[in-house]
């Protein structure tokens, strides 16, 4: 079977310090990866060579799939000026069959015509978090994904993830906190 | 084609985006005759002038965030991620920014030159050459924009204005043209050969330039 994500003696630098290196996994379907390290070390640089967005100084990484992959990163891709409804529609999961579902969840059913700059930060990485959970992707990275999340809402986080990666996807994500979830652990 | 419709929602919604260039442009173009007290055909000789620096300061000012709110909420990374084309978002964004701002401007252009010189032909030979010359304009502040994404936009516009100073000569030369009542055609396709091979470069640099800033 062919690894989703081969990554193999992964090395990264910025101005002469070395960031990380030699950095090596296989990560096939179904199976998480979780990383871990502290503040620096290069986690999010690592998950971003992994979406393509940053190009590793030495080492080669290939991705088998063919699906657009799905990245959660610090930043929300909310548009503060737009309601909730407009930024669902930017998103392209207006139409999604389970978005009532998850908008009753997390109690914003009822103010999709609020603007996202009036809601909490919890709030707001809720709705960024709707392009994870209405996802049509194999591969979903996500970098420090329960950062203002309440309990409540990381166990329905956790229990997504459980369930995608039994749907055979592969989750790769950094997180200071230990979630739940069955995963390899690499320390950068 | 849904990110054309997804910005076109964005900049419909963010009324100071496209709202701000227009009145100033409106403005400027109230504002030039009444602080000159000439008779008509002096104010008609220099109102192509004042029209053209108004129209490319007032593209600036319209491009100065096309891409920077994107980057600094994420959108671009989205983009970049999940759109194979990044050149082709690049290029929707300029086109719907030129569509929603700079032919407003073009159409307001025209009226005030009938306006101001007092002859209607006036305004509908200067209407192609502001559609084309503002679609230019847009294209390339959108790549000084892009280069400097990280440093202040405004820094990479007004990098990129000295390449604009050849199409302001032409853009002379179409005024002289018009005003002597000579075939402008000629000059008329210059600016759309210009326009196509912009239309396709800036996308394409400027796409580049942003996934080196994402890095």
């Amino acid at each position: 079977m062919q690894p989703i994500i081969r990554a193999h003696n992964l090395s990264y630098k910025i101005n002469d310090k070395k960031l990380f290196q030699g950095i090596t996994f296989d990560l096939f379907k179904g199976k998480a990866l979780h990383i871990k390290g502290e503040n620096g070390s290069g986690k999010t640089t690592l998950l971003k060579i992994v979406c393509g967005l940053t190009t590793p100084t030495k080492g080669d990484l290939t991705t088998n799939t063919n699906k657009k992959i799905c990245y959660i990163g610090h930043k929300n891709a909310l548009k503060q000026y737009l309601s909730i409804e407009d930024n669902l529609a930017l998103m392209n999961v207006g139409n999604h069959q389970d978005i009532q579902k998850y908008l009753s969840i997390f109690d914003l059913d009822k103010s999709l015509d609020i603007n996202i700059a009036n809601l909490s930060f919890g709030q707001q990485k809720k709705i960024a978090l709707l392009r994870l959970f209405l996802n049509n992707s194999d591969l979903l990275i996500l970098d420090e994904p329960c950062v203002g999340l309440d309990m409540n809402t990381q166990k329905i986080l956790v229990e997504f993830l459980n369930q995608e990666l039994l749907n055979g996807k592969v989750v790769l994500f950094s997180s200071h906190i230990s979630l739940d979830i069955v995963s390899d652990s690499l320390s950068i | 084609m849904d990110i054309i419709k997804f910005e076109f929602l964005k900049l419909l919604k963010k009324s100071r985006g496209w709202l701000g260039p227009i009145l100033v442009f409106t403005l400027i173009m109230i504002a030039y005759p009444l602080t000159v007290e000439l008779t008509d055909i002096e104010l008609g000789q220099s109102f192509f002038s004042i029209l053209w620096i108004a129209a490319l300061l007032v593209m600036m000012l319209a491009t100065e965030d096309i891409f920077l709110e994107d980057f600094n909420d994420g959108s671009l990374e989205q983009y970049a991620i999940s759109q194979n084309n990044l050149s082709f978002v690049v290029g929707s964004k300029i086109f719907i920014y030129w569509l929603v701002i700079g032919l407003p401007i073009s159409a307001l252009g025209s009226i005030f030159c009938v306006g101001i010189i007092n002859q209607p032909n006036f305004g509908f030979q200067i209407f192609p050459v502001l559609l084309i010359s503002t679609y230019i304009f847009m294209n390339v502040f959108s790549f000084g924009n892009a280069l400097s994404l990280t440093k202040g936009s405004i820094l990479g516009t007004l990098v990129t204005l000295p390449l604009l100073l050849p199409l302001l000569i032409i853009l002379g030369k179409v005024v002289i043209a018009i005003n002597f009542d000579l075939n402008y055609s000629g000059f008329l396709f210059l600016l759309l050969g210009i326009l196509s091979i912009i239309i396709v470069i800036i996308p394409m640099i400027t796409s580049y330039i942003i996934r080196a800033h994402l890095e």
